[in-house]
């Protein structure tokens, strides 16, 4: 018995002494006569390795050129971790933030600006769509760059809409076409909700929180915001934000909370054959471009009904929609006369402000930027432009037939970002919170926005106050 | 040299990586945070002093109020349940029958592993669809089973019998003191005819009343700063349902970046559980029993 | 009565005690000595299988899950048995190109040793100036260091890291962004390690340090020569509850650990979990097997010096 005790310990010590001598270190293979520049960022699977593919582009033209490497650190919680290591001096050189994140980076000096280094490059106002512009200057700066936006809009699944051609006509309601106003919008999905006879849900028409990310921004298609820029209050009780979420609330009611949270459980996740939408458990949602490169990677059939992808791509544009079995349409909104109202949101690349390689870190950030390589990247991550021109090439060869619908949202005069309040990651954890309780029906959305209403403007005025005690311009 | 000024140096030598870790990795961070709760101190900023404004928002503050809740009720829920659960397994444990050991292990092991792994393993376990948990609970013919950790209401309870998992370390230590019970005491009572239950309450219990005490003082220590299950099973949710104290003092110091806000929370924690302590210490008097030697 | 004396009292047992001797006690089980009916060891057996099932069943599933393919794992109603079994799935936490398993086990061990290193010899050293040598305020400040076992730890954290960012910036050697902040305070000696070699020392007779003494030798050679040589057990236990508040840190390593590439085993799991987008169950579960598996076996390598620790805080404490 002592034996055996004995030699498991030479075990442990001889592999424990191997792993020490021999193990993987950190610093491993990087090139010596380059600078390097440390890029983290949030993206993993898929899209990291499209990422990847720009960064060794990066790194053997230019970067051999000007003798600088860019090192690729991926990192799922990138706003802390980059907002603590900032804070605590040894941030890295490029950091791929939220966009949630960028304006209380910047309220904090956590972040370089980039105008003048921006200039040099032509990159100015006028290069960009602008919504995407305004939302990467705050207070006078432009503090980054985007790496790749997003837009949202309404994708529903048309087989589901065509199998149930008659009780949607039944309803008055026409299949072959998205519903174009929010009532339309629950009518439609009352009529494709289908239960079990117990009332569990087996497919919903639609969900507000299939997928949640956006939902705290619903109220920008009720016409309205929960912040006021120029009187700097927000205005989460007003009504378009309160009827936005007694919207919300209206689902779990109808659904029975049960039943939602229940169906909610059974939902997969994102990058899933499990994913609602994919699996057909939901069949309208919100969503970003990028959910085409999603369908045909975990359900490749939704997107190649009559012919295989080369096959299709070598179609017009308008021949390649009969290939897919979901569409896009602009998500309709609750205010009569509003149209083309969308959420952009968009991914940075910034530079931290004790970043010690600061003028190789933009030659980076500028050539993801320069045209040719910021269309390649985002037909590689299935997302539209944040440019303001946009190649013919980008529009007919894009993975998403439906690129022009986002591309036109994103130049709307309807397309709003992020509000650029400085206390926004505790403002989206608010929200997010309210959100989930109004769907289980725990609070009324009139009580709990004015709950949040109190809450955050006491904690944005103390910010603000506080920044103005330091002197600062910035909140 | 006098050698009591011999032995003042020496002793102190020997002592001193303590006193120096001591006043650096203690006390001046204690004395840093005292500070900080008066300061606005964004971290990436310097300090400013505040005066009682944290503190004032704390008071102010719903979040403060909710993650006070939530922890007050997964200590009431976790801490009396689970000193009775390991008390009344060391009992069990304490009964001379064969096999002794093996049961003592296996109820020991789960308490060895490593939060984050407790964690990812019971929320596999505890996945209301397809989780072993309720799989058990339907095949016992329950037709809706507990959502769990999606659910509002069973969120924090899960939490609650996570922590009954990982008794076994206070159970060995109710252990030890039973068996340091000495056995004149078992035998008189056994003489004056006192049945099992008698035993129990009159010598069992006061004479591992000490031992009781110190898993008291551990456990309030503990469950106030409960973290990493919450942190990383339910991120606080849902709807905040499962949003811990120390959670919010983590989210409010590397989220939102308000350190000052942060120390002020933290020392208030550390005043409750030094009451806490102090009660237990008084409240000690009445019922703990030491067996002077 | 002062604060700490009552807490000396209260807590500490006087020093004639030899804790560690009691642990053959422990582990071979004295009982309440008296005769116990047969159909209370009945129901004693049951409610302790009982209990032991409930213990052991979350393990079994978990290495039950671990060896699933994909498809299997997330089967309902779930497979009891995995068929096919998948030993693979420990091959692909370990090589899988997303992860950095072996890396952070490597980070886990560097920083573990040093912890164990820097905590058992400093706890050493401190615990002998406290059990040895009597000088004035001893008591005193033997009672302030329980009490800092109170503290909580996220009241020091927040001005810890301003404090390794001042020295940091003021040495220009880098302390955030290393594993410094892990394993440097642990070389000054740690509140527990030192409780528990105090209480042991005090148990040496002083005859053996007199004889140490008359044979030329300085408080130091006493130290290393005579006290340590007999405290291995009770170093052992030092060692090996260190090295589990090492091994399973989470909170800390969170907070001053910002790189991927430098975080240790436990970081490295949460982040393996949220990298992994689509929680393939069968991979967390064999990632989850790995991290407890160093844990289980020094348990069961080393059990006697286990319960020896836990029993030793809970009766002086």
């Amino acid at each position: 018995m002592k034996a055996i005790k004995w030699s498991f310990i030479l075990l442990i010590v001889v592999a424990t002494a191997g792993l020490l001598a021999f193990g993987p270190r950190a610093n491993e293979s990087l090139p010596k006569d380059r600078v390097v520049i440390d890029y983290w960022e949030k993206w993993t699977g898929n899209e990291e390795a499209q990422m990847r593919v720009i960064v060794d582009d990066f790194n053997n033209t230019v970067g051999a050129q000007k003798g600088i490497y860019v090192r690729y650190v991926s990192s799922s919680t990138i706003n802390q971790k980059t907002l603590v290591a900032t804070a605590g001096g040894v941030p890295p050189d490029i950091a791929g933030l939220f966009d949630v994140n960028l304006v209380q980076f910047a309220s904090m000096g956590a972040l370089e600006p980039l105008e003048d280094m921006a200039r040099e490059r032509g990159i100015t106002a006028s290069y960009y769509k602008p919504v995407y512009w305004n939302g990467c200057n705050y207070n006078g700066h432009l503090w980054a760059l985007i790496s790749t936006p997003t837009v949202v809009a309404l994708h529903y699944n048309t087989r589901i809409f065509h199998e149930n051609a008659a009780a949607l006509r039944a309803a008055g309601l026409d299949p072959d076409r998205a519903p174009q106003t929010i009532d339309e919008l629950d009518a439609y999905a009352r009529v494709l909700t289908t239960r079990e006879p117990g009332g569990r849900v087996i497919r919903a028409g639609f969900l507000p929180m299939e997928p949640n990310w956006y939902v705290n921004y619903t109220c920008y298609w009720f016409g309205g915001s929960f912040w006021d820029a120029q009187t700097r209050r927000f205005t989460l009780t007003s009504p378009p934000v309160v009827k936005s979420y007694e919207w919300i609330q209206s689902y779990a009611s109808w659904l029975g909370k049960d039943a939602m949270s229940d169906f909610r459980n059974g939902v997969g996740n994102f990058d899933s054959p499990q994913n609602a939408f994919l699996a057909g458990t939901v069949a309208m949602e919100m969503q970003g471009p990028f959910l085409a490169n999603f369908i045909y990677n975990r359900k490749p059939s939704m997107s190649t009904v009559l012919w295989t992808k080369d096959v299709e791509m070598k179609k017009s544009p308008a021949e390649r929609l009969r290939n897919y079995e979901w569409a896009v349409a602009p998500f309709p909104t609750a205010v009569p006369g509003l149209k083309d109202v969308a959420y952009c949101g968009f991914d940075v690349l910034a530079i931290p402000r004790d970043s010690k390689h600061k003028k190789e870190a933009f030659e980076f950030i500028a050539y993801v930027n320069r045209q040719d390589v910021m269309e390649k990247l985002n037909k590689l991550h299935c997302k539209n432009s944040p440019l303001a021109k946009v190649s013919d090439d980008f529009l007919n060869n894009h993975p998403n037939p439906y690129i022009r619908v986002f591309e036109r949202l994103a130049r709307s005069p309807h397309a709003q970002t992020v509000p650029q309040i400085p206390i926004m990651p505790e403002v989206v954890d608010d929200l997010n919170s309210l959100s989930q309780r109004v769907s289980l029906l725990q609070i009324t959305p009139q009580q709990g926005l004015a709950e949040l209403q109190v809450r955050l403007q006491a904690q944005y005025d103390e910010f603000a106050r506080q920044q103005r005690a330091r002197g600062s311009t910035a909140y | 040299m006098r050698s009591e000024t011999k032995n003042l140096f020496k002793g102190l030598g020997f002592i001193s990586p303590w006193l120096i870790g001591f006043s650096a990795f203690t006390l001046l961070p204690i004395s840093l945070s005292l500070y900080y709760s008066f300061c606005n101190y964004p971290l990436i900023q310097k300090p400013v002093f505040v005066g009682l404004a944290n503190y004032r928002g704390l008071m102010h503050d719903s979040i403060f109020w909710t993650a006070n809740y939530n922890t007050f009720i997964y200590a009431i829920l976790a801490l009396p349940a689970g000193l009775f659960i390991a008390l009344a397994l060391a009992l069990f444990l304490n009964v001379r029958i064969r096999g002794q050991a093996i049961y003592r292990t296996l109820i020991f092991l789960p308490s060895l592993i490593p939060a984050v792994a407790s964690a990812m393993l019971w929320l596999w376990l505890f996945n209301s669809k397809l989780g072993l948990v309720n799989f058990v609970l339907r095949g016992l013919g329950m037709k809706d089973p507990p959502g769990w950790l999606t659910d509002v209401r069973w969120a924090l309870p899960s939490l609650v019998i996570i922590s009954f998992w990982g008794v076994g370390n206070t159970v060995i230590i109710f252990l030890a003191g039973l068996q340091d019970v000495p056995s004149e005491l078992f035998e008189a009572a056994d003489l004056d005819g006192a049945s099992k239950l008698q035993t129990l309450r009159h010598v069992t219990l006061p004479s591992i009343s000490p031992v009781i005490f110190f898993n008291l003082i551990m456990g309030i220590i503990g469950t106030l700063q409960v973290f990493v299950l919450p942190f990383i099973m339910t991120q606080g949710g849902p709807g905040r349902a499962t949003y811990l104290y120390t959670e919010y003092m983590y989210d409010n110091a590397f989220g939102y970046l308000k350190m000052g806000y942060c120390s002020a929370m933290a020392w208030l924690q550390l005043l409750v559980v030094l009451a806490l302590t102090g009660i237990a210490f008084w409240s000690s008097r009445r019922w703990v029993h030491y067996q002077d030697r | 009565m002062p604060l700490t004396r009552q807490i000396e009292r209260r807590v500490i047992v006087a020093p004639d005690e030899a804790p560690i001797a009691r642990l053959d006690v422990i582990a071979h089980g004295a009982t309440s000595g008296r005769r116990t009916r047969p159909s209370f060891k009945l129901f004693t057996h049951f409610v302790l299988i009982s209990t032991c099932l409930l213990a052991v069943v979350p393990f079994a599933w978990m290495v039950s899950t671990s060896l699933k393919t994909a498809e299997n794992s997330i089967l309902y109603p779930p497979q009891i048995l995995p068929k096919p079994v998948v030993p693979r799935n420990y091959w692909d936490v370990i090589s899988g190109e997303k992860t950095s398993f072996l890396l952070w086990t490597r980070n886990s061990t560097i920083v573990a040793l040093l912890t164990v290193a820097g905590t058992t010899l400093s706890s050493a050293v401190v615990a002998y100036g406290f059990a040895k040598i009597p000088f004035r305020g001893r008591g005193a400040l033997f009672g302030i260091m329980l009490a800092t076992m109170m503290i909580p730890f996220p009241v020091t954290m927040v001005p810890l890291f301003s404090i390794f960012r001042w020295l940091g910036s003021v040495t220009g050697i880098a302390w955030l962004g290393t594993f410094k902040p892990l394993w440097v305070p642990a070389w000054f000696g740690s509140a527990f390690s030192i409780f528990l070699l105090r209480q042991f020392f005090m148990t040496i007779p002083k005859e053996l340090s007199e004889a140490a003494r008359i044979d030329g030798c300085g408080e130091i050679g006493i130290l290393f020569l005579v006290v340590l040589p007999l405290a291995r057990p009770a170093l052992a236990v030092v060692a090996l509850f260190s090295f589990m508040a090492v091994w399973n840190d989470f909170l800390a390593p969170l907070v001053y650990l910002q790189r991927p590439e430098q975080f240790t085993l436990a970081l490295g799991l949460q982040n393996f979990q949220s990298q992994m987008g689509g929680t393939p169950w069968h991979l967390l579960m064999a990632a989850s097997v790995l991290v407890i598996l160093p844990v289980i076996g020094l348990f069961f390598l080393a059990q006697k010096t286990f319960i020896a620790g836990i029993t030793t805080t809970g009766i002086k404490g």
